[in-house]
């Protein structure tokens, strides 16, 4: 039998901020501190790659821009 | 306490806080409680970086800002455009945002595309256009044009529409004091900025209506546009000033100062007629019409400089294993640097009056250098002529701008004012745009992280 495909891992945290995770999603929607965890993790990732992000101008922006730039007297 | 930051992109000492100063009633009672005086900016002395170097009190060379563009990998032709999401060091808000300290920021450059702040931003004129998001939380757009309908960001001075101009300046000037007397009502600040681009505008396209020692001065219907714009920005900060608390520390600031323009020097002209560059299209030079560097068929494998113009010019070195067609050899670098800077130095002008020319190596001035550098640094006779990038020109020393008119340059001084809640006097101090980000850091509560950055500049 071919071993079904893992979708899930562990990773280690702190039992301390294991057991701090706990409390805060006691009465909240999440349902286990992995999930907790997941949804914070995804969140910094979403935000770390947004402010990565290096092409921020489509073609067109960036015509527009160094158009105007150029009008401005910024690049002679 | 919290902080009320008043940008003035481009406003001089010498008309802020001496020529017009009478005719400005409120900026005046608020001189009257503070200590004032000349700001020496950043070099370079242009708005991006200045006012990034002023949010982080971090150098250009940290910052990896030179300018607006900067080269892709160290390419001949393809270049970036700077942007909010260039800037990655830590910068005001971001250090008060620890402490759950909330900001307002508008119009500070780069601040497009929008970046999460804690707190409320809307962006800077580098926003290609207000169809696109331009604020955050992103929400904040509708209540913006639920105010003022379109928001204006910038206005393009480099026409021949004057009374255009003057319209669009007003306008977007009106528009953007309505916003800011919104947002410190309606929103929770600590610290709050913004950045009024119109002075530069209004500078830039109507100097020579207004200074006698202007090389084309025309005196005139526009000849008090400067000061009547003064005057409404007086009236705006007057209106703004009422809104504010006691316990609100109110600053004046700009990143640079402004003076006339007496010309444009065309840089690459010039570096072909020494023989630092070399071109297989010379006769595009005789076309009688302004050429633009990306037109000329370099011959790279004899040219050893070429030159971006601008308020300042980035002059680069063509360096073997560096660039795609490099000859200078890393072991002759230095010796061709100081060549290529020696011979700038000595540029004089038209009739042979002695410039006062300025070259910087980046390495030299910065504690660090990031990003894509520039091997010169070069301010024209202390910034009075601006680099001319095009080609074509009968002479390499042009009266008016290369590309639509301008009057006016940058001047290495801004402005800075400072007053405090309880303060009923007013003293002269000088400052260095490097003193901006640890002031504003000591007075929001963070001392530590104020006087790490001190001593810059």
């Amino acid at each position: 039998m071919e071993e079904k495909e893992r979708k899930y891992t562990t990773v280690s945290i702190p039992i301390q901020l294991y057991e701090k995770i706990k409390n805060r999603i006691e009465g909240t929607g999440f349902t286990s501190v992995s999930d907790y965890v997941t949804y914070v993790l995804r969140e910094v990732l979403a935000s770390l790659e947004e402010e990565e992000k290096e092409e921020v101008f489509s073609e067109e922006e960036e015509e527009k821009v160094k158009e105007r730039l150029r009008a401005l007297g910024y690049l002679d | 306490m919290k902080v009320f930051v008043i940008g003035l992109d481009s406003a001089p000492p010498e008309l802020l806080f001496n020529e017009f100063i009478d005719k400005l009633p409120n900026i005046r009672r608020l001189l009257q409680r503070s200590v004032y005086g000349p700001m020496k900016s950043c070099v370079p002395a242009i708005t991006i970086p200045a006012w990034m170097v002023m949010a982080t009190g971090k150098t250009p060379g940290e910052l990896g800002l030179y300018g607006f563009r900067h080269r892709k990998q160290n390419s001949y032709t393809d270049i970036w455009i700077a942007h909010s999401l260039k800037v990655k060091e830590k910068a005001i808000w971001d250090y008060i945002a620890a402490k759950d300290k909330k900001s307002v920021l508008v119009g500070v450059p780069p601040s497009y595309p929008p970046k999460k702040i804690n707190g409320n931003l809307i962006s800077c004129f580098i926003t290609p256009d207000s169809s696109l998001n331009y604020t955050y939380p992103s929400e904040l757009k509708e209540e913006v044009e639920r105010l003022v309908g379109e928001y204006i960001f910038d206005v393009v001075f480099r026409k021949e529409d004057r009374d255009g101009v003057l319209e669009e300046v007003w306008d977007m000037t009106k528009k953007r004091f309505e916003v800011i007397r919104y947002l410190m009502q309606e929103k929770e600040w600590d610290y709050f900025e913004f950045v009024e681009i119109g002075l530069d505008r209004i500078h830039h396209a109507f100097w020579k209506y207004f200074d006698p020692k202007h090389h084309l001065y025309e005196k005139g219907r526009y000849s008090n546009v400067i000061l009547d714009y003064y005057r409404l920005l007086d009236k705006e900060i007057g209106e703004t000033l009422k809104l504010l608390d006691e316990d609100t520390a109110i600053a004046i600031v700009s990143d640079h100062g402004v003076k006339r323009m007496k010309g444009a020097f065309a840089i690459n002209q010039w570096l072909i007629q020494e023989g630092f560059m070399r071109i297989k299209n010379k006769e595009i030079l005789n076309s009688g019409r302004v050429v633009r560097f990306e037109e000329l068929d370099v011959d790279w494998s004899n040219t050893i400089a070429w030159a971006w113009g601008g308020y300042y010019s980035r002059v680069f070195l063509n360096v073997k294993g560096r660039e795609k067609n490099g000859i200078v050899k890393q072991s002759s670098y230095d010796s061709v640097r100081e060549e290529v800077k020696e011979a700038i130095k000595s540029i004089r002008g038209e009739n042979g009056e002695k410039w006062d020319n300025r070259v910087f190596y980046p390495e030299k001035i910065y504690p660090v250098t990031n990003g894509d550098k520039p091997d010169l640094m070069v301010y024209f006779d202390d910034l009075y002529w601006r680099a001319a990038g095009t080609l074509g020109h009968p002479s390499n020393y042009l009266k008016e701008n290369d590309t639509g008119p301008d009057d006016a340059v940058h001047s290495e001084y801004g402005v800075f004012a400072l007053a405090l809640p309880e303060s009923d006097k007013s003293s002269a101090a000088e400052f260095s745009i490097y003193d901006f980000t640890p002031l504003m850091l000591e007075l929001l509560g963070f001392k530590a992280e104020a006087n790490q950055l001190r001593k810059r500049g």
